[in-house]
C-alpha cells in the first residue's frame, strides 16, 4: 500500500506534467489476499497488489482520457500526455461544464490495521473452521475468505486534494449436499466484525433443512424474502436506473414515475457514501464528496443520483456518485430502512407463500418497471399457515421489482449489510411481499 | 524481461516450489464510446505486470505485482510460496499436474491492419457518423456506440521449460438505438448487443458497416415500440446466429467447464449438469447439434497460441450428434481423474494479476445443411427471435431464460410482423434435444463474448461462439408476465 503522502505525492508529480487547462487525476489502488475453498480444500490462494492513475484533461468543452499502472516517470508522463491529446482530438461536447471545483474535505474511518494486514494463515483457520461445520453434516463446503485494503485519491488543478484508504473482509460460504444447497456472506470493512462460526452455521442449517425439496407449480406467491434477495432487487434498482445517465436516456425504471408513490409507504430506500454501517467511501472518481440521496422516501421515487457531467445537464450539483473512472453514475452504498417486524414475523403472518433466500442470475428483462429474470437459490422453502413445511426446488420468476415493491406489507426489523466483490454495499432488511411472479421451475 | 522470469523461477525452487509458472503481460486498450452525438470517452489505457503461480508440497500459491523490477519479482516470489504453505493448512491432498509441459515459442494473432495504426480521428468518425445517422429517425431517445482494440503482449514460462510469447490483437465495435414512446421503451444494436469483438485486426471492425446499419437499426428500435407483444405458448422457435452464441455460451459453455463440474466454482457460478458419469454417456441434444471447443478458429475471441499453462491451442468435439464427449479440461482437472482426459488449452488468465482458470475458447455449433430461406419455408408456424436484450440461467445449467431485442411471426412458411419483448425459456438438454435444423456456413458466424464473468476475485473472459440460425420444436415463449 502507498499511504497518505506517497499517493499524493504521485498525484502531484503527475499532475505537474500535464500541458492541459484543466486536469484531475484519480489514483486507484488495491492489496488484495483471498483463500477460495471447495470440497473442504483451499484450491485457489492468491494475493495481488495494483496502483492504477486515472488522468482527465480538459481543453475547452473537450475532456481525454488515460490511464496506467506504470508509476515510473516516463509511464506517468506518456498517461498524461496521452490524455491530453485525446482532449484535442474531441469534437466540442457543450454539456460538458468542466471539471468539478474542489469541495470540502471529507472523512470517514473504515480502516482497521487487524484486516489490512491479514495473513494468509489467518485465512486458512477461518477456512478451516467453516469446513469443519459442514463436515459434520456431510456437506461440500465451498466459498472465498477475502481482505484487503482500498486505497483512493484525487487531485485536480482546481485544487482538488482528498485521499482515502479503507479495508474489506468478505466471506462467502456455499454448503451442498445431493439435493439441497445453503449460502452466506459476511463482510464490512472490520474483520473482527465477522461472526464467522454464525455464518457456518447459517449456510450449514439451510442445507440441512433443505434436504427432499419437492417441486410446486409455478405462479403467483406471496413470498418473504431474506435480506440476500433484498440485495439483489436494490442491487437491481442501481444499476437500471437510480443513476442520471439512464434517466437522462429514458432508459431507467425511474422514467415517467419520478414524484409518484410507485411502491409501498413501507419502502424507504437512500444511498450514503459516508455511512460507517455500510462500506463507506467518502468521495467519489471526481474527489466529489459522496453525498446522501434520498431516492426513495416512504414509496415515493425522488430523485438519481448524479456526477458532475449528468448533474451540469439538469443545472445541478454533482451528489458524488461517480464510482468508477469511467461510465456512469452509480449509488453504491444503499440503505433501506427497518421496520418492526421479526424474520418469525414475516413468516408467521404468510398463510400460503415461499421463503426465499437468495435470487441467482438476476437479469434485466425490459427496463420498464425494471422487469428482471432469475432464479432462486440455495435455500427456498414453502409457507403454510405461518410455518416452513418444507423445501421447495428452484424457482425462476421473471418479475418487476417496481411492483414488487409496490407490494411490500412487512419489512424486518433488522438489517445486514451485504458487500459485494466490487464495492458496492447495500444495508437491507427482510420483506414480506403480497406476490411475486414464478414463471419456472429448474430440475 | 526474460531476466525476470528466469528470476522468479530459480526463487521459487530455491524456497521448495514443485512447480512454478510466471506470466509477464503488457496490455494496451484503445477505448471510444458516443453517446447521443457527444463523445463520453476517448481513452488510452495500459497495465503492466507480472504474476508468479508455485506448488509448495503439492498446494498453491499466487501472488502478483504491477511494479516489474527484481526486487519486486523476489518478494512476490516469496509470498506465493508463503500461500501456498498457508494452503496447506485446510486441503485434502496434493495437486497433480500430469505430464510436464515444455512448450516453446511465439505466436501472434494474424491481422490485416494494425489497429492502433488507424487515427483516433478516423475511430471517432466511424461513431459518430453512424450516431448521426441513428438521429435522423424520429423517436429514438438515446444513441450510443463503441470500438474498442486491445494489444497483449504475454511471456509465460514455467518450471519444467515452458516458454511461449504471444502478442494477442483484438478489436471491436457496436451501436445501439433506443427508442421510446406510448409507455414503451424498445432497442435495437448492431453487429449485436453491446459491440461484435474477435481476435483480429482493424479489417474485422471496418468489415462491419457501423455507419451503414446505423438508420436501419433506428428505424426497428421506433418500429418496436408500436409492434405485437410476443404471445405466450409453446410455438416452433427459430433462433437468430448472434442470440444463439450466447445460447451456446450459457448453456454449452460453461457446462462443460470441468472445473466447474468438480465444484470449484459452487459458491460463485455454481455447478454444471454435466458430471463426469456423462461423458460419452449422454444425449445432451438431437443429432443434428454437433459442438466442438476450440482455440484456433479465428477470429474467434478464445483464438492463441497457447493457454496461460503453456498448453498448446486445439480443437476438442464437445458434442457430436447430440452425444456429449467432452470437456474444457486444465493441467489440474484432467490429471485429478481417471477419464483419460488430457488438458486441451482452456487455462486462462484475465490479466496478470489474477490466475489461469478453464475458460471457454471458441465453443461453437457447427453449421448444418439447411438455407434460412427454406428453413422458414419448412416452418408452417412460429417465431424467429434474434439478437440478445437479457439472459439468465440456473446455477446448474438447466434452466434458462433469454429475451430478444426483436422477433418476427411466422405463418405458414413466411416472416410476418415483427415482435416486441420476445422471450423463451427452457431446460437444456430438453431444448438441444429438440434442435431439428440448423442452416449451412453461409450465415454461420463467429460472434465474441467479450464480458464473461467467473471466478473471486472476479475475471472477465474473452470467448467466441460461432453458429447459424437453427430450429427447435415446442419451446415455450413470451413469459415476460
Amino acid at each position: 500500500m502507498l499511504g497518505r503522502e506517497a499517493a499524493l505525492v504521485l498525484l502531484d508529480k503527475a499532475l505537474g506534467y500535464s500541458k492541459a487547462q484543466e486536469t484531475d487525476i484519480y489514483l486507484n489502488a488495491q492489496d488484495l489476499g483471498l483463500s477460495r475453498f471447495a470440497g473442504g480444500t483451499i484450491h485457489q490462494n492468491v494475493a495481488h497488489g495494483n496502483v492504477v492513475l486515472n488522468v482527465r484533461s480538459v481543453v475547452g468543452k473537450r475532456l481525454g482520457r488515460a490511464t496506467t499502472n506504470d508509476l515510473s516517470d516516463s509511464g506517468i508522463k506518456k498517461a498524461v500526455e496521452s490524455a491530453h491529446q485525446n482532449a484535442l482530438l474531441m469534437p466540442e461536447d457543450s454539456s460538458f461544464i468542466g471539471l468539478p471545483p474542489p469541495s470540502d474535505a471529507v472523512t470517514v474511518e473504515s480502516w482497521d490495521e487487524a484486516t489490512a494486514f491479514c495473513s494468509p494463515e489467518t485465512r486458512a483457520k477461518i477456512v478451516h473452521g467453516v469446513c469443519l461445520q459442514g463436515k459434520g453434516h456431510d456437506l461440500n463446503v465451498s466459498g472465498a475468505c477475502r481482505t484487503g485494503v482500498q486505497e483512493i485519491a484525487v487531485v485536480s488543478s482546481h485544487g482538488t486534494r482528498a485521499y482515502h484508504a479503507g479495508t474489506f473482509a468478505g466471506l462467502i460460504i456455499n454448503t451442498m449436499s445431493d439435493d439441497s444447497a445453503g449460502w452466506a456472506k459476511g463482510g464490512g470493512w472490520r474483520l473482527a466484525d465477522m461472526d464467522t462460526e454464525a455464518l457456518g452455521r447459517e449456510a450449514v442449517g439451510k442445507a440441512v433443512d433443505g434436504r427432499k425439496p419437492m417441486a410446486i407449480e409455478p405462479g403467483r406467491y406471496p413470498v418473504v424474502l431474506d435480506t440476500y434477495a433484498v440485495d439483489d432487487i436494490l442491487e437491481a434498482l442501481s444499476l437500471y436506473g437510480m443513476g442520471a445517465q439512464a434517466v437522462q436516456e429514458g432508459r431507467s425504471w425511474m422514467n415517467d414515475i419520478i414524484g409518484d408513490r410507485a411502491m409501498s409507504p413501507n419502502v424507504t430506500i437512500w444511498d450514503d457514501g459516508s455511512a460507517t454501517q455500510g462500506w463507506p467511501v467518502p468521495f467519489d472518481a471526481e474527489g466529489m464528496p459522496r453525498r446522501r440521496v434520498d431516492v426513495i422516501t416512504a414509496g415515493v421515487i425522488n430523485t438519481p443520483v448524479h456526477n458532475s457531467y449528468t448533474a451540469g445537464k439538469d443545472g445541478l450539483v454533482s451528489t458524488g456518485h461517480q464510482a468508477y473512472f469511467t461510465g456512469a453514475p452509480i449509488a453504491s452504498n444503499l440503505f433501506m430502512q427497518e421496520g418492526d417486524s421479526s424474520l418469525q414475523g414475516l413468516i408467521g403472518s404468510t398463510e400460503r407463500g415461499i421463503y426465499i433466500t437468495r435470487f441467482f442470475y438476476t437479469r434485466l428483462a425490459h427496463s420498464k418497471g425494471c422487469v428482471m429474470t432469475g432464479m432462486t437459490r440455495d435455500g427456498t422453502f414453502m409457507i403454510e399457515n405461518g410455518q416452513i413445511t418444507h423445501p421447495v426446488k428452484d424457482l425462476r420468476f421473471t418479475q418487476s421489482y417496481v411492483d414488487a415493491l409496490a407490494g411490500v406489507e412487512l419489512v424486518g426489523r433488522e438489517s445486514k449489510l451485504v458487500l459485494n466483490e466490487v464495492g458496492f454495499a447495500t444495508r437491507v432488511p427482510a420483506l414480506k411481499l403480497a406476490n411475486f411472479n414464478f414463471t419456472g421451475v429448474t430440475v | 524481461m526474460d531476466d525476470f522470469l528466469s528470476r522468479a523461477l530459480d526463487l521459487a525452487s530455491v524456497q521448495g516450489a514443485s512447480y512454478c509458472d510466471v506470466r509477464l503481460v503488457e496490455t494496451n486498450q484503445e477505448r471510444f464510446v458516443v453517446r447521443s452525438g457527444a463523445v463520453d470517452t476517448l481513452s488510452n489505457d495500459e497495465s503492466l505486470g507480472i504474476g508468479v503461480r508455485v506448488l509448495v508440497n503439492g498446494f498453491w500459491g499466487f501472488a502478483s505485482t504491477n511494479i516489474v523490477s527484481a526486487a519486486e519479482v523476489d518478494r512476490i516470489t516469496g509470498l506465493a510460496v508463503d500461500i501456498a504453505k498457508a494452503s496447506a493448512q485446510s486441503n485434502n491432498g496434493p495437486v497433480s499436474l500430469g505430464p510436464p509441459v515444455t512448450s516453446r515459442g511465439v505466436y501472434t494473432t494474424p491481422i490485416q491492419i494494425d489497429p492502433f495504426s488507424i487515427a483516433s480521428e478516423d475511430k471517432l468518425g466511424l461513431l459518430l457518423e453512424s450516431d448521426r445517422r441513428m438521429g435522423l429517425v424520429k423517436g429514438i431517445s438515446a444513441r450510443t456506440g463503441n470500438l474498442i482494440f486491445i494489444k497483449e503482449h504475454k511471456t509465460f514460462a514455467n518450471s519444467e521449460g515452458a516458454h511461449v510469447e504471444q502478442t494477442i490483437y483484438e478489436a471491436g465495435g457496436g451501436i445501439m438505438a433506443t427508442a421510446r414512446g406510448n409507455g414503451e421503451v424498445q432497442r435495437r444494436s448492431y453487429p449485436q448487443s453491446m459491440r461484435q469483438q474477435g481476435c483480429a485486426g482493424w479489417e474485422f471492425v471496418d468489415a462491419m458497416d457501423l455507419v451503414g446499419n446505423a438508420e436501419s437499426i433506428a428505424t426497428e428500435a421506433v418500429a418496436l415500440l408500436s409492434a405485437d407483444h410476443c404471445p405466450s405458448g409453446v410455438t416452433t422457435l427459430i433462433i437468430g446466429a448472434s442470440q444463439l452464441g450466447l445460447q451456446i455460451h450459457e448453456s454449452c459453455g460453461h457446462a462443460i467447464e470441468l472445473d466447474r463440474v468438480l465444484g470449484s466454482e459452487a459458491a460463485y457460478a455454481g455447478t454444471s449438469f454435466l458430471t463426469t458419469d456423462k461423458l460419452n454417456n449422454f444425449q445432451y441434444g438431437s443429432e443434428q447439434v454437433n459442438i466442438t471447443a476450440d482455440s484456433v478458429r479465428l477470429p474467434g475471441l478464445g483464438s492463441y497460441g497457447w493457454d496461460d499453462e503453456g498448453v498448446p491451442a486445439q480443437s476438442t468435439p464437445v458434442v457430436e450428434n447430440g452425444r456429449f464427449t467432452g470437456y474444457l479440461t486444465s493441467r489440474e482437472t484432467a490429471a485429478g481423474l481417471d477419464l483419460g482426459l488430457k488438458p486441451n488449452g482452456s487455462m486462462r488468465a484475465a490479466s496478470w494479476n489474477r490466475i489461469p482458470l478453464i475458460r471457454m475458447t471458441n465453443v461453437s455449433l457447427e453449421p448444418g445443411n439447411w438455407e434460412l430461406e427454406d428453413l422458414i419455408a419448412d416452418t408452417e408456424d412460429g417465431i424467429m427471435m434474434e439478437m440478445n436484450r437479457s439472459w439468465s440461467i440456473d446455477d446448474r445449467r438447466f434452466n434458462f431464460q433469454f429475451g430478444t431485442e426483436i422477433g418476427y411471426e411466422i405463418k405458414k412458411g413466411k416472416l410476418g410482423k415483427i415482435l416486441r419483448n420476445c422471450t423463451y425459456t427452457g431446460i437444456t438438454p430438453e431444448f438441444w434435444n429438440s434442435c431439428d435444423a440448423v442452416c449451412n456456413d453461409k450465415l454461420w458466424t463467429m460472434w465474441g463474448i467479450p464480458n464473461c464473468g467467473k471466478g473471486q476475485p472476479g475475471q472477465i473472459g474473452h470467448t467466441g461462439h460461432g453458429a447459424a440460425p437453427a430450429r427447435f420444436r415446442n419451446i415455450q415463449v413470451g413469459v415476460m408476465k
